[in-house]
């Protein structure tokens, strides 16, 4: 008992004393994770949305695609974006291997199939009917996909906080990608990995509150816009 | 601007076969033409051609001179479109019916005050604010309609915007419908597979069955003239039945005499032989005293209607008839004797492919 309260008792001196690792962390993991999620809903949703609404050859081979990639384990990812970054893979001259750059590449490979599946599946849901009435209503292409969007915002917005949560939880793909460098490419979950494994609880149950704190935050943020909406069409 | 339309031997396929064949059919510019059929008839079919929303297998749709296959927005854009279902979308009322004005590019003011014109006119002013999900049906459609009608259309189609209402609802919308059109010169397309939706409101009536044209006519020759049986049965008539037309006309049912003869019921043409269809308005069955005419019927049943009373008799053919609602009802198992009042009754070919789901 004695290492939880201890633990707890660093934790929260860290947090009200707001350390500078801990600062410098959380800065770090908050952009890296916010930065992925951002690319990979601009290429995502884009990309749900096509396989959602329109027919073309191999569409069920690429969604099959899409949800396999929906449960392929975090560290697989990390290995091959490290293989790819690796300095003499087909990649290294881009010298992304244990910077940030290439954690947010590997983020953005564990976002996307989740967002792209889940918007897939929203585009999907949405009534057969109101594409049609759009066109008729004189809606040009890019017109009648935002309106799309506007109707499947629940969903899409469950898409996002899945692909957030995704990437900022995942501990294997940041450290074989990362390399968990102190003061470079240290993330909250590499942090609380490597201090579990040293004995230090203290730091280690900081990080995860703060790492909770963080997710709860923006997921607080977007839950709030997405039961906004919630109630706009179901009051 | 023109907004006449123009069908030339049109085909559309689904499934490997035909489902729509129109060779020819005109809609003038600020005419109302219905579009009578049953289900699987094709109107929808024919009015997605129309609006630009599908492309035709064969042939030609042009709206004011544009084809249909012109894929371009611009050509939509031509055309107002209110489906059987109003598919708002999950917005205010009046966000919806700006929708067509914000893809035009309008302006804030433009777009409210249009849309504010365009709820009036649909009496739905007061919804304005409200969200489309809590809104009755009869008000969603009223909503499509403003939507479709804000940008004054040239051309406005309806795709049965009154089938999913409640008979009180449909009268007031087919009401506001008419009167939102009054004293305007949009060409409609307005399709049904109810009579009534159309009768009274389109100039001409075209009849589609099995994805085929049957035929084009003003409502009051459709209710006098139908083409042939299944026409006939569309227009509404409640009798429907083989007779057989002897010497100089004289009209056989069951094989007894009628006392009627084609030439009584206007139509001459039809000489003697069998396969021919008596179509009769119940309003046009007259039920007499016996031995007031040769043709005697046994009433079968009888229900009160809207002002009068539905009879239904043995004739050897089923006859369905309207008896006046003061003259009492007729007893079940009475015998009574039955007059065709001319004007209510017409003979009719039973139709080349009558029973044919659709055309090869």
């Amino acid at each position: 008992m004695d290492l939880i309260w201890d633990g707890l008792r660093r934790a929260f001196e860290l947090v009200v004393g707001l350390d500078a690792t801990l600062l410098e962390i959380l800065g770090r993991s908050a952009t890296v994770s916010l930065t992925a999620t951002a690319i990979a809903m601009a290429i995502g949703i884009p990309a749900g949305t096509a396989l959602g609404l329109l027919r073309f050859p191999g569409r069920r081979l690429v969604a099959v695609v899409v949800y396999t990639g929906m449960a392929v384990p975090t560290v697989a990812v990390g290995l091959v974006v490290a293989l790819l970054l690796w300095r003499s893979g087909p990649l290294g001259d881009l010298e992304l291997i244990y910077t940030p750059g290439g954690m947010v590449i590997a983020q953005v490979l564990i976002a996307l199939p989740l967002i792209t599946g889940i918007t897939m599946a929203a585009m999907q849901a949405l009534p057969a009917e109101l594409a049609d009435q759009l066109r008729a209503l004189g809606a040009n292409r890019r017109q009648l996909v935002i309106q799309l969007w506007l109707e499947a915002r629940l969903p899409l917005l469950a898409a996002v906080m899945a692909g957030f949560g995704h990437a900022i939880s995942e501990v294997g793909a940041a450290t074989i990608v990362g390399g968990n460098i102190h003061g470079q490419t240290q993330v909250l979950t590499t942090a609380i990995v490597e201090d579990v494994g040293r004995g230090r609880f203290g730091p280690a149950i900081a990080y995860a509150v703060v790492l909770v704190a963080l997710a709860f935050a923006i997921n607080a943020v977007l839950t709030s816009v997405q039961q906004r909406s919630a109630a706009w069409t179901q009051a | 601007m023109d907004a006449g339309v123009t069908v030339r031997a049109l085909r559309a396929r689904r499934g490997g076969r035909d489902v729509l064949r129109i060779d020819r059919l005109d809609v003038a510019a600020g005419e109302r033409l219905g579009v009578l059929g049953p289900n699987g008839a094709g109107k929808t079919t024919l009015l997605r051609l129309i609006a630009g929303l599908d492309q035709p297998h064969a042939g030609e749709v042009r709206v004011g001179g544009v084809e249909s296959r012109d894929r371009g927005v611009e050509r939509r854009r031509r055309v107002g479109y209110v489906a059987e279902r109003p598919a708002l979308m999950t917005m205010s009322i009046r966000a919806n019916v700006e929708l067509p004005l914000r893809y035009r590019g309008a302006d804030r003011r433009t777009r409210r005050s249009a849309a504010e014109r365009a709820l009036e006119r649909l009496g739905i002013a007061h919804l304005a604010e409200r969200p489309a999900h809590a809104v009755s049906r009869g008000e969603a459609q009223r909503t499509s309609l403003a939507r479709a009608l804000v940008c004054e259309p040239p051309l406005l189609l309806l795709d049965e915007p009154a089938a999913a209402l409640d008979a009180d609802a449909r009268k007031a919308f087919l009401a506001d419908l008419d009167a939102a059109l009054a004293g305007r010169t949009t060409t409609v397309v307005h399709v049904s597979h109810r009579p009534a939706d159309l009768l009274g409101f389109a100039d001409r009536i075209a009849v589609l069955a099995g994805g085929a044209l049957r035929q084009v006519s003003p409502p009051d020759e459709l209710t006098r003239r139908p083409a042939d049986a299944l026409v006939a049965r569309l227009v509404g008539f409640e009798n429907v039945v083989p007779i057989a037309i002897g010497d100089r006309g004289a009209i056989e049912l069951a094989g007894r005499a009628t006392g009627t003869s084609a030439r009584d019921l206007g139509s001459p043409g039809h000489g003697s032989g069998g396969g021919a269809r008596l179509a009769a308005w119940a309003a046009g069955i007259e039920l007499l005293p016996p031995g007031a005419r040769p043709l005697e019927a046994t009433v079968t049943g009888v229900s009160p209607g809207p002002g009068r009373w539905d009879v239904v008799l043995d004739a050897g053919a089923t006859i369905r008839a309207h008896h006046p609602l003061a003259a009492g009802p007729p007893a079940p198992g009475e015998r009574v004797a039955l007059g065709l009042r001319p004007g209510l009754a017409t003979i009719v070919p039973p139709g080349p492919e009558e029973d044919s789901p659709g055309p090869a």
